[in-house]
């Protein structure tokens, strides 16, 4: 993939954008009103959204993967990385795939990659504890995921409205 | 740093064992001692004291007992000039008792395997394929003729000799427990030292405890039995190759070393309970035989139990799938039906 | 504008097809993890780290509540056990959300903490002939 350099400081924003996300996200613990680990907001999946449609798959990964990686380091924690890359890449290949069905609005593609990244995210926890007991947060986690990917999905919405008029994306 | 971390999880469990009251509830304690976790629960008499004592003994026996410990009472001898050394009452007694074992058992169990195991990598963690001459060679000093009781607590070792107490250790410390129990009054109480058994008093609801016997087919499953023990009071011990064992080019290698060859034993046994009455001392005898009757393979264990040497009851299981049962238990042991073991009853 | 792709801003039946579906996969998995397990009996907690059991707690034969401190990856955790439930009272995880869990109290749940890799675990105790002891 060649970037020209718009589309890679573009790129960087972004992901500097996710990762300033995820840390906002911490200061609304979800997890206080539903105790379930790993469970958030998803803030930063608005990015991806964002990433996905203006800018296309390709790139959108590379953000995504960038701020897996980053945020993991930031954290000091690499046991988080498997964690935030299998929910992260899971969720991105479902709202690839609901993206070119193109009858699906950023809302749904935004619950679809919801849902995506909490099964991905329990998933890594069942490889990684050799126990199957966080498939029981899975019913929950999906429930969950309807709400938190409307939010992410109406904050998308909201962003592409706003940017409409400004032609940023444009290599 | 293993032992490091297993020893701050002693001392913190053991600041977590708390008094819950009523006397016929059953009250447990955990310690991770001697490379392994071991369970106690009890009730009736002074429990909560019994519990206490046994767990502070079984720290000390694996600060007297263990071979990695520097400043053990066996590395003291191990380590000793000359191989000569003031080892202690105690330790003495068991070395004593270990060496009857290797004669009663025609040297099937021996306590003088330890830098073999250690060659294997057994002790330290540290697996590899020993060279047949490096075996050769260590083999010259292992044999229960080379340890010497002197006067006193004078325990010598010859040149090259060094002893492990690793297959008896467990059993000798379900003793001391025994012995704690006891005099403290419990009542009811099974304790488990890592295959190592005691139980007393039946359960509370007046029944005898059932003990499962792990199916050594498939070790990783944790209600895999080849089948149930029912007993009220008595030990029982279990020694198996798929307790402890490594891989190495497709073969694998266990840490029940033959003292006649320095290699695995292949006895065609899988594992091997034996199973006594609570008596004193008991317990040892149940740890010592286990591993003697695994080494010695079917026929010569079956042999030994007929012999009457030692009084006590046998649990076999073949490389071939069957399960062998000596008489004593006919009536007390019912055989998983779903392991898939061809049962027999032998007399 | 030129986006790669123009998104739809407003939600369509489509959307709601794509929530259904999500409810859909939210209850079947349910019924299929939470049905099945035994509801009363006595209970057992399974306490087990990096996949390995390493203590198992008969709640039935509680009467007060007890306290036990498990260690695991540098992390100090310490879980309370009554008759009928296991809670995770305090820890140092940087998480804490094996403390937010709270208690459980049916079979079939469990408390989990990722940073030490420790899980408690309800099963039920349904089944009498189960064995006291195991050895091997």
């Amino acid at each position: 993939m060649k970037l020209s350099t718009r589309q890679l400081t573009l790129c960087a924003v972004l992901t500097a954008m996710a990762l300033a996300l995820s840390y906002l996200e911490n200061f609304f613990p979800l997890s206080l009103a539903i105790p379930i680990p790993g469970i958030k907001l998803g803030l930063a999946n608005i990015v991806t959204l964002f990433a996905l449609y203006a800018l296309g798959p390709g790139q959108a990964l590379l953000i995504l993967v960038a701020r897996c990686l980053l945020g993991a380091v930031f954290a000091g924690n690499m046991n988080a990385l498997i964690f935030s890359l299998m929910g992260g890449v899971t969720a991105m290949l479902v709202m690839i795939g609901l993206s070119r069905l193109r009858h699906l609005s950023v809302y749904g593609v935004s619950v679809g990659g919801a849902a995506a990244h909490n099964c991905g995210q329990v998933a890594a926890a069942v490889l990684t504890l050799g126990n199957e007991a966080p498939l029981y947060y899975l019913p929950v986690l999906l429930g969950v995921s309807l709400f938190t990917g409307a939010l992410t999905g109406l904050i998308a919405a909201f962003l592409f409205r706003a940017l409409a008029h400004t032609r940023i994306w444009e290599a | 740093m293993r032992r490091f971390g297993a020893l701050l999880a002693a001392l913190l469990l053991a600041g977590g064992l708390t008094a819950c009251g009523g006397e016929a509830e059953m009250q447990s304690a955990q310690v991770f001692a001697m490379d392994t976790v071991m369970i106690l629960t009890a009730s009736g008499g002074e429990t909560e004291a019994a519990l206490k004592a046994a767990e502070d003994e079984l720290y000390r026996l694996d600060r007297e007992l263990s071979r990695t410990r520097e400043s053990s009472a066996v590395s003291r001898l191990n380590s000793a000039p000359e191989g000569a050394a003031e080892v202690g009452e105690e330790l003495r007694d068991l070395i004593a008792r270990a060496l009857d074992f290797s004669d009663a058992t025609g040297g099937a169990f021996d306590i003088t395997l330890a830098p073999v195991s250690s060659a294997w990598g057994f002790t330290e963690d540290a697996y590899r394929v020993p060279a047949r001459e490096e075996l050769e060679e260590l083999m010259a000093h292992v044999g229960a003729e080379h340890v010497h009781l002197g006067d006193g607590t004078a325990v010598s070792l010859d040149p090259g000799t060094q002893i492990d107490l690793g297959a008896i250790a467990k059993g000798y410390a379900s003793d001391v427990v025994a012995a704690i129990c006891r005099e403290n009054g419990v009542a009811h109480s099974t304790v488990s030292l890592g295959g190592n058994v005691w139980v007393c008093g039946g359960n509370p609801e007046g029944k005898p405890w059932q003990i499962g016997i792990q199916d050594p087919a498939r070790p990783e499953e944790a209600d895999a039995y080849v089948g149930i023990l029912r007993m009220s009071d008595g030990f029982a011990v279990t020694s198996g190759g798929y307790q402890r064992y490594f891989e190495e080019d497709g073969k694998l290698y266990h840490h029940i070393i033959d003292p006649a060859t320095g290699y695995p034993a292949e006895s065609g046994l899988t594992s091997v309970t034996v199973v006594s009455e609570g008596t004193e001392g008991s317990g040892t005898m149940c740890d010592a035989l286990s591993t003697a009757l695994f080494v010695m393979g079917e026929e010569r264990a079956l042999d030994f139990w007929r012999s009457g040497t030692f009084d006590f009851e046998a649990i076999l299981v073949t490389e071939d799938g069957r399960l062998l049962v000596t008489a004593g238990l006919e009536d007390s042991f019912t055989p998983d039906e779903t392991a898939g073991y061809a049962y027999e009853v032998v007399s | 504008m030129r986006m790669k792709w123009s998104p739809e801003l407003h939600p369509n039946g489509w959307d709601a097809l794509a929530a259904a579906v999500v409810v859909v996969l939210a209850l079947v998995s349910g019924a299929l993890l939470y049905t099945g397990g035994p509801g009363g009996g006595d209970l057992t907690a399974v306490v087990s780290v990096d996949g390995g059991e390493t203590d198992r707690v008969d709640l039935a034969a509680l009467t007060g509540s007890e306290e036990r401190v498990y260690e695991s990856r540098g992390y100090t955790l310490r879980v309370t056990f009554t008759e009928s439930s296991a809670q995770v009272t305090a820890s140092d995880c940087p998480t804490q959300d094996c403390v937010h869990t709270g208690a459980i109290t049916r079979s079939g749940q469990s408390i989990v903490c990722l940073p030490a890799r420790l899980i408690v675990e309800l099963e039920g105790t349904g089944d009498t002939d189960g064995p006291d002891v195991v050895i091997g």
